[in-house]
């Protein structure tokens, strides 16, 4: 079960919340949890303060990514999307949004599809840097296994070859006609949503 | 009489349809998308179309200059999708001649190349549609990612951007009140089945939709494998079910089925929805053989008294009164020449 308040964490706690009559229960991972202790006022968390501190502890990769994250305010220098506006509406603004947004959005796709490795078609033609990609991803493990089994000489290579193709895909990329985030604002506002 | 051709399990598959979501890497996708880069979309994606082999066959339709009627007769036919009037002013689809093809542009994505065939066929309809995307992307980059596959504006079509889905008849299956089952095990494939028409759990028609979920993870081949696998088990299902209810009363079954085909042919008024309900059974009838009139004929015909469409046919806005009475009236006409004796 997720977390139902940022939807991209497990849920390790169980929130159960009565004002004025009116229960409200929610499922939340710890960093949430941990929000909400800050924000209810007058909830008082002692005596489970020692089992919470306890559950953060033990979990030391969920306070790692909490460091890492905090997705409200990242925001994608491409097109000035949000992350608390991707949220809202579930669209991202332009293809620079899924770096920008890297961490969150991997929790996210691996909870919609159970996956984040994509294992279908990969563009050919003009796409050439996708292939390129490959390529250094290749070296890299043979760069690896050749330090691995100490033949530094032959590592060297792979090296240098991994250096060659990244200065080509970094060429690339710059070359990649990307209009200016200026006109990207101009009279986006409503965006015919008719 | 008109001749049809039957498609693969078309007694139990109406159509087969795969859908690939793509954007152009260097434009803005659909929440930032202005109307100037809509533009930019709609002239690069023609620009290519055209110039394909079958580019003559191709139609450019701007939703904003068509008639309301026009536009919800495309989404009753299923060449584009309902989503797609959501952005009526900047949407545009490209149509080829027979319908098979269909290229939508700046719905939720700037690109969806959709393959469209009758029958279960969805191995031809993913070809035709990679067949296009190879074109388009040959030309102009979609945006790509090593990790994450095709970047679509929804995270839920990253990857291969695929969409595939068969609509299905299932008339014995619902009697026997089995779609909760057949539900929760294609759930288990990672299929989802719902009701075509209609919301909630009722399905108008008896006509379902089958379709896969997850697009990150697992190869076009893969999913397209298992989604014609799964389809082949409902059919089969569908089959033996029809058989068992004829087994047990054929009598009780042919005076059901065809006491509609004696509604529609002389009826004065027809509602939307008891049409639907009367289409299924003699759909059911004929792939009994108890009525001899050919299954592509009657899918056609049941989509072509839609309410846009026969708005269209009327070549006016028609109100609900009167499209019940143009429905009876080209049922009246029409349906008796689709039957052979």
């Amino acid at each position: 079960m997720m977390c139902e308040d940022c939807g991209i964490r497990p849920a390790k706690f169980h929130l159960m919340t009565i004002i004025n009559g009116d229960r409200v229960e929610q499922n939340l991972c710890p960093v949430c949890m941990s929000r909400h202790q800050k924000q209810i006022p007058g909830l008082d968390f002692s005596n489970l303060a020692g089992i919470l501190n306890n559950l953060l502890e033990s979990n030391r990769d969920e306070a790692e990514e909490r460091a890492e994250i905090e997705p409200d305010n990242a925001v994608c220098e491409q097109c000035g999307m949000t992350y608390a506006e991707f949220q809202k509406g579930g669209m991202l603004g332009c293809a620079r949004c899924y770096q920008a947004f890297h961490t969150p959005l991997n929790a996210l796709l691996q909870r919609v599809h159970g996956n984040t490795q994509h294992a279908g078609k990969v563009p050919g033609g003009v796409h050439s840097g996708v292939s390129i990609r490959m390529n250094i991803d290749r070296l890299r493990q043979k760069l690896e296994k050749a330090v691995e089994d100490e033949e530094y000489e032959q590592a060297a290579r792979y090296r240098d070859a991994i250096r060659a193709l990244t200065a080509q895909l970094e060429r690339r990329e710059s070359e990649i006609r990307v209009r200016p985030h200026d006109r990207l604002e101009d009279g986006e506002e409503e965006n015919d949503h008719a | 009489m008109r001749e049809f051709v039957m498609a693969p399990e078309q007694d139990v598959v109406i159509s087969s349809r795969v859908r690939l979501s793509r954007n152009y890497e260097d434009l803005p996708f659909s929440p930032k998308l202005t109307a100037e880069y809509a533009e930019e979309v709609i002239e690069r994606t023609a620009d290519v179309v055209f110039n394909t082999e079958h580019g003559a066959a191709f139609t450019l339709l701007r939703m904003g200059e068509l008639e309301e009627d026009a536009r919800t007769r495309l989404v009753e036919h299923h060449l584009i999708s309902y989503d797609l009037l959501k952005f009526v002013n900047r949407a545009a689809a490209m149509v080829s001649s027979a319908g098979t093809i269909t290229v939508m542009l700046n719905e939720e994505d700037h690109v969806r190349v959709q393959g469209l065939l009758p029958g279960l066929q969805l191995e031809r309809s993913a070809e035709m549609a990679l067949k296009l995307d190879e074109a388009l992307e040959s030309r102009y980059p979609f945006a790509f990612d090593a990790q994450w596959g095709f970047l679509t504006a929804s995270p839920a079509n990253t990857g291969t951007g695929m969409r595939s889905s068969v609509i299905l008849h299932l008339p014995a299956i619902t009697a026997a009140g089995q779609t909760g089952v057949i539900m929760q095990t294609v759930a288990k494939l990672g299929l989802a089945i719902r009701g075509l028409y209609g919301e909630g759990s009722e399905a108008r028609g008896n006509l379902y939709q089958l379709s896969n979920q997850a697009t990150l993870g697992r190869s076009e081949e893969d999913v397209i494998r298992a989604m014609s696998a799964a389809t082949r088990q409902i059919v089969e299902h569908e089959r033996s079910m029809r058989e068992a209810a004829e087994k047990k009363d054929m009598l009780q079954l042919q005076d059901s089925l065809m006491r509609s085909w004696g509604e529609l042919i002389c009826a004065r008024l027809m509602t939307g929805r008891e049409f639907m309900r009367r289409y299924s059974d003699i759909r059911y009838a004929a792939s009994m053989g108890y009525l001899h009139a050919p299954l592509p004929g009657l899918d056609m015909m049941m989509m072509d008294l839609q309410p846009g469409s026969l708005g269209v046919r009327a070549g006016k806005l028609i109100s609900p009164r009167e499209s019940e009475i143009l429905r009876a009236k080209l049922l009246r006409e029409e349906l008796p020449g689709l039957v052979s004796d």
